[in-house]
């Protein structure tokens, strides 16, 4: 270890601040991340949405939809025909019209073989699409228009309206010579579940695990697709429509759709919010930073989850820009509704699509929203996330340095300091890099069996009985309490070098992973940061054992399984205040329940990361971390070398 | 004992992967498999072959001739087995490295022997310890072995394997100072072409450590006859001169730009037409010429050293690079392992080495997949890549210029009564 004592080795001014000002620095790094995002929000500090596409702007010329008429008809037959189906879209009803109306016309059967329990549940299903072929083009180029069906004993706000100006518009639209790209009508079953394997099959690929979701096959095709639009009206009078846009994993929809779905709003007179608020100007800045941040936050929340918020959710992996117009009526009125306009923003949005040259590529896809006409670009939030990350990037730094200078300090020392030393800690020992790997390696192959363990533990849980939801929540409870006990198994607690190691590669590994996170998707990433960083700096094994006990049940606390419990109890309990406090933790525990299947089928079905990133990603971490804290090093010694030093 | 056990890994994890799933996403991956080393185009070479056709007929194939019939002959004889020739290969890859490295270590033990005498007072801990020489080569084989970057390369089945083993033999030759190192360096010019570079490396050895003019001249004169025999024989293969155009001309001119983690693809995907050749001259300069000169004179008294930094330096800016060569040279490091604790940057450089190896696939996926991102994000990881690797062979090569000159002149601390820093200028 004779040349590390170089003086001008990594010993530069810069390195002693680091050394010195880590814990402060990455404190004030992760303050000023959150504060970068907090001010995003503020009007003057983002930027007014614009049309970047100027192919899709033939949309605002007059409109020529007509037949609203035909829409309120195709209504009340709707509703006649919705009384002999409980249970599933009145098919023959649909066909029929399409095939008035002149659509290519066929039907779709998918089955989904549930993937959870030891009993081979299926569930079938059967969507009905029609496609209007371009007159003025080959079938190269497709829009789609579609509408998830809900029959009368969905619990869900029906979407019938939306039907039946999907048909009035398909009416309309037939007649028209100017259409270069197929238009497809598409009508589902089974919510996400529909469109999923429609889209499945439309590709020919198996986005989830294999033998779930059983795709089926399609008979007629468009071509590629290049957008759609998704339509959830609930009243036949729509006095307000509101545009969602996030979708599975966080995706979103290339900005200038949304800008046209605004534009068109507007321009039809129907007035258009986003997460149900619409745009607001207040004069008193804090007032309009406050609304503004509000708005965004409910699209951060909606983003982090992954599970998209509407059908066109689904449609983005495939590169297909999607959007959801979700009509409500405000009023409790029996006027006749107000068909007209909504089909003329349809008219024109397709009008607008079908007008387009190339698939969307200008504009931006990675955006935040504070309002529908604001808008804040990736170079303009990715900044808060990077230093939030870089606060942990710091902490390693510093603590890497320390752990050099620790080592310069011992070489320095006289032989008998050495021996003095020698007794209260092994000093002479050194860095275990194989037993580090080691740990690394044990950790994330447990994170990947846990991921790939579901099937099993269903299994097994329903030999003895348990239901799907108990025997998931029990198994990884269990699986949970046994990684607790990890540390035990950790030969290098009591050396202080292999320790650190571990620690700073620990936290590389949190912060890349946060990272990369936040480019898949910047608001789970951000969540997790602004919720696990402070923990993260906090984290830091030491001697007084208050104080060790105090940081082992904060991370505790922070593992995913324990902080969703928490979480959902917390909120059981303000929301049912007037149940007692045991019932609301039952309850609390069986929605958490129920939240982990959901999460567990969404990743096998749709492939929905969460679930993937927490256990092959958050759960090895966290397990390197709670090693970490058991660390039994002495570091006494050690600081009372740096004071002697200085 | 232990030595096989590391073996058997480095063995174990490679035949795993390569007969396992992800050993075709693995070869797929654009960072592994480039135009000029991809297997799967060399497959398609043998195709044709068989066909009766030639095989440059198509715009895929972009081995030499000699080339293709070797793989011709190595499919032929391992068939369903191929697999295992790549994995034998790179274990022998790693056993030639550590050879030369321990010739290396050697080599480094007789200089400071022999200059001892030399070297300044203070200077007496800088002087490597008998630890040292005998760590330095096995680290060098573990970190091929267990080397990321090195393992994927193998399981993509790339023909960059083929191109590290022979210019780890040729490494191996340099170090035992053989006349032999012609023939390993005129076979991985005959495939990669940038590996003339290392004749400067071949020259100058002869130069300092036989101190004969004639040898060295002949092992350059040894290199260039049989380039030129390799490749009068790939002439003779078809009795035609365009391979020359599908094998060194695709090097040199750089028409496939599929993305990948060089330099060259972005920039010239949007180049005017008429720029082009100027641009591409001047590309190409940067790798071939621009360093040799100046690293051939500052470092001729460590051909091992520079032959090191020039493999480093093609790896970043040649024109179809690959994660293989990245790792080979990453490889190479740990023979200066006594330098690593001069360098400055080194926490920096392996942070960014992790973030963008992630960070890489990751914007790939969002480009490509989720049609999200574009060449852009990309492009600027590759970039931070290429940074990091400049960073570090500047930090090792300086640190070894900061070690030479205290050996030499003391560690002065003090210049003038004010503290001293050396400075890179």
């Amino acid at each position: 270890m004779g040349i590390l004592t170089d003086p001008s080795a990594g010993q530069g001014k810069i390195t002693k601040a680091i050394i010195s000002y880590h814990p402060k620095l990455s404190i004030l790094l992760y303050i000023s991340g959150i504060t970068w995002f907090c001010f995003l929000a503020y009007t003057p500090l983002n930027a007014g949405t614009y049309f970047s596409e100027n192919a899709l702007l033939p949309g605002l010329v007059k409109s020529e939809f007509r037949d609203d008429g035909s829409a309120k008809l195709f209504y009340d037959e709707l509703q006649d025909e919705m009384k002999k189906y409980d249970n599933s879209i009145p098919y023959p009803w649909i066909l029929a019209k399409f095939q008035q109306i002149g659509l290519d016309t066929y039907t779709h059967n998918f089955t989904l073989n549930y993937p959870l329990g030891k009993s081979n549940t299926k569930y079938n299903g059967k969507n009905v699409y029609g496609i209007l072929r371009a007159p003025r083009a080959g079938s190269t180029e497709s829009l789609v228009m579609s509408v998830p069906y809900r029959p009368p004993t969905n619990i869900n706000p029906t979407t019938a309206p939306g039907v039946a100006i999907m048909l009035a518009f398909a009416k309309h639209a037939n007649r028209q010579k100017y259409w270069s790209k197929d238009i497809i009508f598409l009508i589902t079953e089974h919510e996400q579940l529909g469109i999923q394997a429609w889209l499945e099959a439309y590709y020919h690929v198996v986005c989830g695990r294999r033998g779930v979701l059983d795709h089926g096959d399609l008979r007629g095709r468009g071509g590629a697709i290049q957008a759609a639009i998704n339509l959830e009206f609930h009243d036949i009078n729509i006095d307000r429509m509101d545009i969602k846009v996030e979708g599975l994993n966080g995706q979103l929809p290339n900005l200038d759709l949304f800008n046209l779905a605004t534009r068109m709003c507007t321009k039809e007179g129907i007035s258009h919010t986003f997460k149900n608020r619409e745009n607001r100007n207040y004069r008193d800045p804090v007032k309009d930073w406050n609304y503004a941040f509000q708005t965004l936050m409910t699209m951060i929340f909606t983003q982090a989850s992954g599970v998209p918020n509407g059908n066109h959710g689904l449609y983005h992996r495939f590169g297909i820009q999607a959007l959801t117009l979700e009509g409500f009526s405000d009023r409790k009125t029996t006027n006749p509704g107000n068909f007209l306009s909504v089909g003329r923003i349809l008219e024109s949005i397709f009008r607008s699509l079908n007008n387009l040259l190339e698939r969307f590529h200008q504009s931006y896809f990675f955006y935040l929203l504070p309002s529908s006409d604001r808008f804040i670009s990736i170079g303009l939030y990715i900044p808060s996330v990077c230093f939030i990350a870089g606060a942990l990037f710091l902490k390693a730094c510093g603590k890497w340095f320390r752990l050099y200078k620790y080592l310069i300090n011992l070489s320095e020392m006289s032989a008998e300091d050495k021996r003095n030393l020698e007794l209260t800690e092994n000093a002479n020992e050194n860095i275990k890099i194989i037993s580090i790997c080691g740990i690394f390696l044990f950790t994330h192959t447990i994170g990947i069996l846990l991921m790939n363990s579901p099937k099993l533990i269903t299994t097994v849980g329903s030999q003895y009985g348990y239901n799907t939801e108990l025997s998931l929540y029990g198994g990884f409870a269990i699986i949970f309490v046994l990684l607790l006990m990890i540390p035990v198994l950790i030969t290098i607690k009591t050396c202080y070098k292999s320790m650190t190691v571990l620690h700073v590669v620990a936290l590389l590994e949190a912060a890349t992973s946060l990272i990369c996170l936040s480019m898949y998707n910047f608001s789970l990433g951000l969540i997790v940061g602004t919720f696990y960083v402070p923990i993260l700096l906090l984290l830091e094994p030491c001697r007084c054992r208050a104080y060790s006990v105090i940081q082992k049940l904060l991370w505790f606390i922070a593992h995913p399984f324990v902080t969703l419990t928490l979480l959902v109890t917390i909120y059981t309990i303000f929301n049912f205040p007037n149940e007692s406090f045991g019932e609301n933790v039952l309850r609390g525990i069986s929605a958490t329940q129920q939240a982990v299947v959901f999460a567990i089928v969404d990743f096998m079905i749709y492939s929905n990361w969460l679930y993937g990133v927490i256990t092959c990603v958050m759960v090895p971490n966290w397990i390197c971390f709670w090693c970490v804290l058991f660390s039994t090093a002495k570091t006494d010694a050690y600081i009372t070398i740096e004071k002697k030093n200085d | 004992m232990s030595t096989l056990i590391i073996y058997f890994l480095g063995a174990f994890v490679r035949y795993w992967l390569i007969t396992s799933e992800y050993q075709n996403v693995i070869a797929e991956r654009i960072e592994i498999s480039t135009p000029l080393n991809s297997w799967k185009r060399v497959t398609e070479g043998l195709h044709l072959l068989k066909l009766g056709i030639y095989p440059y007929a198509g715009d895929s194939l972009h081995e030499s001739p000699l080339n293709l019939l070797a793989f011709n002959c190595l499919v032929k004889i391992f068939g369903e087995y191929l697999h295992i020739v790549f994995v034998v290969c790179d274990l022998l890859t790693s056993h030639l490295l550590y050879m030369s490295a321990k010739k290396y270590m050697e080599q480094i033990r007789k200089t400071q022997e022999r200059n001892k005498a030399n070297y300044a007072a203070d200077a007496k801990d800088l002087l490597l310890t008998d630890k040292d020489f005998a760590l330095s080569p096995i680290y060098v084989c573990v970190v091929y072995l267990f080397n990321l970057y090195t393992i994927f390369n193998c399981v993509g089945m790339t023909t960059t394997v083929f191109g590290n083993l022979f210019t780890a033999l040729f490494l191996m030759a340099l170090n035992y100072g053989s006349l032999f190192a012609a023939l390993p360096l005129a076979i991985v010019i005959s495939q990669s072409f940038y590996p003339i570079l290392l004749l400067s490396p071949l020259f100058l050895h002869f130069v300092v450590t036989r101190k004969s003019y004639i040898k060295a001249g002949a092992a350059v004169v040894l290199c260039v006859m049989f380039w030129s025999i390799i490749t009068y024989l790939c002439y003779r293969i078809y009795d035609r001169w365009d391979f020359v155009e599908n094998t060194y001309g695709f090097i040199l001119t750089v028409p496939d730009l599929r993305p990948n983690i060089g330099l060259f693809w972005y920039f010239f995907i949007e180049m005017f037409e008429h720029f082009r050749s100027l641009f591409i001259y001047s590309f190409q300069i940067n790798v071939t010429i621009l360093y040799l000169i100046p690293l051939s004179i500052r470092f001729r008294q460590d051909p091992m050293l520079l032959a090191t930094s020039l493999l480093s330096l093609t790896a970043i800016f040649k024109s179809y690079p690959c994660l293989g060569d990245i790792g080979f040279v990453l490889s190479l490091y740990p023979c200066w392992k006594h330098l690593f604790n001069y360098i400055q940057q080194g926490f920096l450089v392996s942070c960014c080495f992790l973030v963008t190896t992630i960070l890489g696939p990751t914007v790939w996926y969002l480009w490509i997949y989720s049609g999200s991102a574009n060449a852009n994000f990309y492009f600027g990881v590759t970039l931070a890549f290429a940074t990091a690797q400049i960073f570090l062979i500047t930090d090792i090569l300086f640190s070894y210029t900061k070690r030479e000159f205290s050996l030499i002149y003391g560690r002065i601390r003090k210049l003038n009564s004010k503290k001293a820093q050396l400075m890179l200028e």
